[in-house]
């Protein structure tokens, strides 16, 4: 099997459980609530011409959520880990229920630092954040997670961010617990084990990890553990879709679980590509969006579509004529963003009645290909702030993937954002791509598309799907075409 | 001091925002001369000559703003070049039916101010020959003079490209346009481009040379005492190189 590029995780609170998106502080939920509802943004009926919003629901919506519960020491997060390897995905997460534990008052934290406080009682944890974290994962949105300090007994204002995984694991306790959750998992497992192993495994990972004496842990064991376990962890099982006996070592369960989501998977994205299928309907018939810009195919900007459409020009030349081109491209994006009027005083002593920039214009790159564009962004905003993303289609299924984010901090503040991108064909990447931001919080009428070559096929999609996106094109092609244009500007 | 016409004021954006969504703002005059081009007057070209017009826009952006003005005029003169039906394949092995360009082309600067927008030329044609002509007013006759020239020996054979930032009166493009004839140059391959005009800059140049193409990004409200225009955005070469 081919080893799946590792998509980059940034740091976790506390072990190493959580792989992680890069967090980027203050990501507020989408404007105009579910991303793919029909948003009443402003600008979005000005003239009362708004076209009809086609469905589209990235892939990374409806994530399948694993929940694995059982006694402490049963060997959940090892299960987990081994799950994780076995599905040899870039996009599984793992998150720890205990992320979720309350804050604790006063006199609760008082008990805790004396070993007295129940942290195995379902009641340290507070199931309703969980419940809506999870919930916003199954709608495709980012989700906060609370960072939980055991040195402090209380969250952290930081949080973490978890955004787009095909599938989470929700490893606990109790992750089979809360019937609100019970409802959100797509497969439910108990892991069984001896109490003895449990309490030996125990024994040793509290003395290893978390400093405890041997006294202390036995105390709690017999005091909290054992009687919650009878109480609350074991009647899980009840629910459970199957319950793994001997953890990591019962291939067969194993096996079952890997090939059941692998399953799942498969059909997800079947039927995303169905659904891109789908929003091909008139895309031949009928007219572009009156938001899709064409640059006016004068006598140069044919010239250098020449020179860069021909293979024998050379990689200089290339370069430059592309370059050339993106400046115009970026040009014309920047008649879309927001001015106002303004008074100019000049050095004559009259005045000028003019127009200013409200607001920073930021910019977010697809890679690769929108660093093609790149040089001819600088030549327009020196200093523009640029966020990046990584979107690779599968060699396998043609799906695009989201490899990599890492957006300015606050995007969603900016009176505009150009997303560039080289070339757009079926328009599977330019969704994921305004998906990403609106997913960020950043109003579909403040995105900019900048590429220079689109199929009418993807730009038809694009624009049934986002109405109220503006997008600046170099020039439309009418097929689905390959990559060439990174290749050419990058040489490899 | 001559008549002003006052500035049109207009709804500038795009056309898929209806006017009430547009900022308001001057836009360049009309001009009757079917051989000048005025840029189109899109909001952003209109904030860029917002910045370069403030008197308190300080030097560094004032020549990054003006060389993107400058670009945007190269790249709308270049469209005025003839050009030839060319197919090439392209990397994936399609055809490609497009456009070279035809007949080599160089620039000539009018000194100091002219010389500003050698750099947005040369983004657009990289090894470009470009020329000189210095141009002063004559103190004794306050009458612009030819104090030197420097051409491409075989520019008689080419399409030039005069650069001149501000047409004020005309006097000087005027006479920097007597130069290239005089040196064979035919009216009809001279492209002339400029930040800022005059109404009374253009109607002299281009009713004397109805065949040189002219293009502006903008033509402003009229002339001063001193013959600034205005509300122009002051001396572009000072504000260029020294201030």
């Amino acid at each position: 099997m081919i080893p799946w590029p590792v998509r980059r995780l940034a740091a976790e609170p506390h072990a190493s459980r959580h792989p992680i998106m890069p967090s980027s502080a203050n990501a507020a939920e989408p404007a105009g609530g579910a991303p793919n509802g029909p948003a009443a943004g402003p600008g979005s009926d000005a003239d009362g011409t708004i076209a009809t919003r086609a469905y589209y629901s990235p892939p990374w919506a409806d994530v399948s959520i694993i929940g694995i519960a059982g006694s402490s020491g049963s060997g959940k997060s090892t299960l987990s880990h081994a799950i994780v390897n076995k599905l040899n995905l870039p996009w599984v997460v793992i998150l720890s229920i205990d992320s979720f534990y309350k804050s604790l008052d006063a006199e609760s934290s008082k008990k805790a630092f004396q070993n007295e406080y129940d942290f195995d009682s379902p009641d340290a944890l507070d199931f309703d954040v969980l419940v809506d974290r999870l919930r916003d994962l199954k709608a495709g949105k980012r989700a906060e997670i609370p960072v939980y300090s055991f040195e402090k007994h209380a969250r952290l204002n930081q949080t973490t961010s978890i955004y787009s995984p095909h599938v989470l694991i929700l490893e606990g306790i109790f992750a089979l617990y809360d019937p609100r959750v019970l409802e959100l998992l797509d497969m439910k497992i108990f892991c069984e084990a001896d109490a003895d192993v449990c309490l030996s495994r125990r024994i040793l990972r509290d003395q290893r990890d978390r400093g405890r004496d041997l006294e202390g842990i036995i105390k709690q064991w017999f005091k909290f553990v054992k009687p919650n376990f009878e109480k609350y962890v074991d009647p899980q099982r009840k629910v459970a879709d199957i319950i793994v006996p001997r953890g990591v070592e019962n291939h067969v369960a194993m096996a079952m679980v890997v090939q059941f989501i692998r399953q799942k998977l498969m059909e997800k994205s079947v039927h995303h590509r169905a659904r891109l299928t789908q929003l091909e309907i008139g895309a031949q018939s009928e007219p572009l969006s009156k938001r899709v810009m064409v640059m006016n195919q004068t006598s140069q900007m044919r010239v250098m579509n020449t020179i860069i459409h021909n293979i024998d020009t050379s990689s200089e030349d290339f370069i430059f004529y592309f370059n050339r081109l993106s400046a115009l491209l970026v040009e014309q994006a920047l008649n879309n963003v927001p001015f106002e009027p303004a008074s100019i005083a000049t050095p004559q002593g009259r005045t000028y009645a003019g127009l200013q920039r409200t607001g920073e214009v930021s910019a977010v790159i697809v890679l690769r290909g929108g660093a093609a564009l790149e040089a001819g962004l600088h030549r327009c905003i020196t200093d523009c702030k640029t966020g990046r993303m990584l979107i690779q289609s599968n060699v396998r299924t043609g799906e695009p993937e989201l490899h990599f984010l890492a957006l300015p901090q606050d995007v969603d503040r900016h009176a505009a954002v150009l997303l560039l991108d080289a070339q757009m064909s079926s328009g599977g990447s330019a969704l994921m791509a305004v998906q990403v931001l609106v997913d960020h919080g950043v109003r579909e009428d403040r995105i900019v598309l900048v590429t220079y070559s689109a199929g009418r096929m993807g730009l038809h999609r694009l624009t049934k799907v986002f109405p109220e996106i503006t997008v600046v094109v170099g020039q439309v092609v009418p097929d689905i075409e390959e990559r060439w244009v990174e290749k050419r500007y990058f040489r490899c | 001091m001559s008549e002003l016409k006052r500035s049109p004021i207009k709804c500038v954006g795009p056309d898929y925002r209806s006017e009430s969504q547009k900022p308001v703002a001057a836009v360049s005059a009309p001009v009757d001369f079917d051989s000048v081009t005025v840029l189109p007057q899109t909001p952003q070209l209109i904030a860029l000559l917002s910045i370069i017009r403030s008197k308190d826009t300080n030097r560094g952006d004032f020549i990054f703003y003006s060389n993107r003005i400058i670009r945007l005029l190269v790249e709308e003169g270049l469209n005025h070049l003839p050009t030839v039906e060319h197919t090439v394949t392209t990397p994936v092995g399609r055809s490609y039916d497009g456009l070279a360009f035809q007949g080599k082309i160089c620039g000539v600067s009018i000194m100091r101010a002219g010389e500003a927008m050698e750099q947005g030329l040369r983004e657009c044609c990289r090894s470009v020959r470009i020329g000189k002509i210095l141009i002063q007013r004559d103190e004794e006759t306050s009458k612009p003079r030819l104090f030197y020239d420097k051409l491409p020996e075989d520019i008689a054979d080419r399409w030039v490209l005069l650069l001149d930032p501000m047409l004020a009166t005309g006097g000087s493009a005027i006479m920097a346009v007597d130069v290239l004839k005089s040196r064979g140059v035919p009216e009809d391959r001279i492209l002339f481009l400029n930040v800022l005009a005059s109404p009374q800059g253009i109607q002299n140049f281009s009713k004397q040379f109805p065949n040189i193409r002219v293009i502006t990004a903008f033509v402003d409200e009229g002339l001063d005492e001193k013959n600034y225009i205005i509300p122009g955005l002051g001396d572009f070469g000072d504000r260029y190189y020294t201030r």
